[in-house]
């Protein structure tokens, strides 16, 4: 029987750090999520749509938008969503998130679409249409991370 | 060439040791918005763009997947370049003479404040033979500087003047970093980073972005009173492994630029080039990259460096705006030199200006010991 051929891999798992600015618009919403428990976005003042994330640009209108901010509604309806069943990657410090995860796009009243983790972990009571609330960090001192001030959003009953 | 493309704007950041007031989209909108609102045009006249940019750099994967909005790609053509910003014009000329296209923008920015210089740069080595040694960029420009010294007599000092006298023209060039000025004693004292380059041999640590507008020669005359021409471009690439070749002598340089000046029509490059603008990251680069761009015979680069021909007034004025040394990023080196380049054919380089500039080069490289180098010449008529 022939022998199996070896391969050999070199493990190289070398961090190496990196320091992201978020710059002026993006850094709004790292304030406001701090200091106000408020995601906000940016106005184009062409088609008037939010900007998730704030921009400098809208795409669609291909024109500057500009400091007009509205705060994003908390509560929204689930319109896709998806059960993360493989640990995930923490982005910042490179750990392994324990699973499940599941994660989905809501549509907020003012017609934004959040992506976010969902806090049901129940796979049956995952639904398409269902209704959530965002669950926000009410310590201020472990607020700070933008977006991940609120770590999921809630079904709710309406 | 058959057909010419022109380059109808240019816009440049001030460079600076840390823009952390901006990320990448705010930082790259700066040098954007001027271009378009210099031609009247708006991201939906830009047909394609061309970006540049390093993903290691950037911090993330795909590093064009951040800025596609200001470069008004949203349902558009985008190519990014990974290379040396000069290569982007490149691109982007080609897409236009293909016929594809004929209003292309190129956006170029890098923010080195961001990442661990030596780590991002030890990852652009092969991992087997070289990156175990813990090389970077800078510990092997050295070896190349020890090596041209040593086999063409290249001294300390006709090296740190390089130095001092790009550091001086920074001081006209309003996007310039360190405009501050230095002396000869100021090098040859300043810390030893890797033998033979001390600190001030090599550049600080940028941000910062350049963008340009081109256009087909019909268009280009439209959009702009004085397009500058693209004459001739090339670029060639080199062997990997330091040790296959003679680092002494710039080959691939060689042969780009002696493309790029055919393709000009340019036989005699030190007599019909008014104005040049070449990336030096250390200063021993400026004398070495001087005859690999033919500009004088192997080994006369020191002698050049030191010699009045490449002062402001000189038969060559080299780097007016001070090039690269006085700090620019280095995937936006190329795209610099190209909007310098622009501008001293445009006669809109200010307290830089050479006089009656008709014919620049534009240089870029990418990696390792100028493994890849790219030559632009540019005419105003």
């Amino acid at each position: 029987m022939a022998k199996e051929p070896e391969y050999i891999i070199v493990n190289i798992d070398t961090p190496r750090k990196y320091n992201w600015s978020t710059g002026k618009y993006l850094g709004h919403v790292y304030a406001e999520a701090k200091e106000n428990k408020k995601l906000v976005g940016n106005k184009c003042p062409k088609c008037k749509a939010i900007m998730w994330g704030p921009t400098i640009v809208c795409p669609k209108c291909k024109v500057e938008t500009g400091w007009e901010w509205e705060e994003l509604p908390e509560t929204g309806t689930v319109t896709q969503y998806t059960y993360l069943v493989f640990p995930l990657w923490d982005p910042h410090y490179g750990e392994r998130w324990a699973n499940p995860h599941p994660s989905g796009t809501i549509l907020l009243e003012n017609g934004v679409y959040q992506r976010h983790f969902l806090e049901e972990t129940d796979p049956e009571k995952l639904k398409v249409g269902m209704r959530v609330q965002a669950v926000w960090k009410e310590d201020y001192d472990e607020r700070g991370l933008g977006m991940q001030d609120v770590p999921y959003y809630r079904t709710i009953e309406e | 060439m058959a057909e010419r493309v022109g380059i109808v704007a240019v816009a440049q950041t001030k460079y600076h040791p840390n823009r952390c007031d901006v990320n990448e989209e705010e930082l790259s909108w700066e040098a954007i918005k001027p271009v378009l609102e210099e031609t009247g045009l708006s991201l939906w006249d830009i047909e394609s763009a061309v970006t540049c940019s390093q993903d290691f750099w950037e911090g993330r994967t795909i590093s064009n997947m951040n800025i596609q909005h200001v470069v008004g790609a949203h349902l558009q053509h985008e190519d990014k370049v990974c290379e040396d910003g000069l290569n982007a014009v490149y691109v982007a000329m080609a897409q236009i003479l293909s016929g594809h296209y004929d209003v292309v923008l190129v956006e170029s920015h890098m923010k080195e404040s961001q990442g661990e210089k030596s780590a991002i740069e030890n990852a652009a080595f092969d991992p087997a033979m070289l990156r175990v040694l813990g090389l970077d960029y800078t510990s092997s420009a050295a070896m190349q500087a020890k090596r041209y010294m040593y086999k063409y007599g290249i001294t300390a000092e006709q090296l740190a003047k390089v130095a001092v006298r790009n550091h001086a023209n920074a001081k006209n060039n309003p996007f310039a970093q360190d405009a501050k000025g230095i002396t000869l004693e100021d090098v040859l004292g300043s810390k030893m980073v890797s033998s033979p380059i001390r600190a001030l041999d090599t550049k600080p640590i940028s941000d910062g972005a350049c963008a340009m507008i081109l256009a087909n020669e019909k268009t280009a005359k439209k959009l702009s009173k004085n397009p500058i021409w693209i004459m001739g471009v090339s670029n060639c690439y080199e062997t990997h492994y330091l040790g296959d070749r003679e680092l002494a002598d710039c080959d691939a340089l060689a042969k780009a630029a002696q493309k790029a000046y055919k393709m000009a029509g340019i036989k005699n490059a030190l007599r019909e080039i008014d104005v040049a603008e070449i990336t030096t990251e250390y200063s021993y680069q400026e004398a070495l990259w001087l005859e690999g761009l033919g500009l004088c015979a192997k080994g006369e680069g020191g002698r050049m460096v030191e010699s009045k021909a490449v002062s402001m007034g000189g038969k060559l004025p080299l780097n007016p705006s001070g090039g690269v040394l006085p700090g620019v990023p280095n995937g936006v080196a190329g795209a610099s030199r190209v909007a310098e380049a622009v501008l001293q054919l445009r006669g809109e380089a200010g307290e830089r200006q050479v006089k009656g500039a008709k014919t620049a080069l534009a240089h870029g490289y990418t990696g390792i010991c100028g493994q890849h180098q790219a030559v632009m010449v540019l005419g105003n008529s």
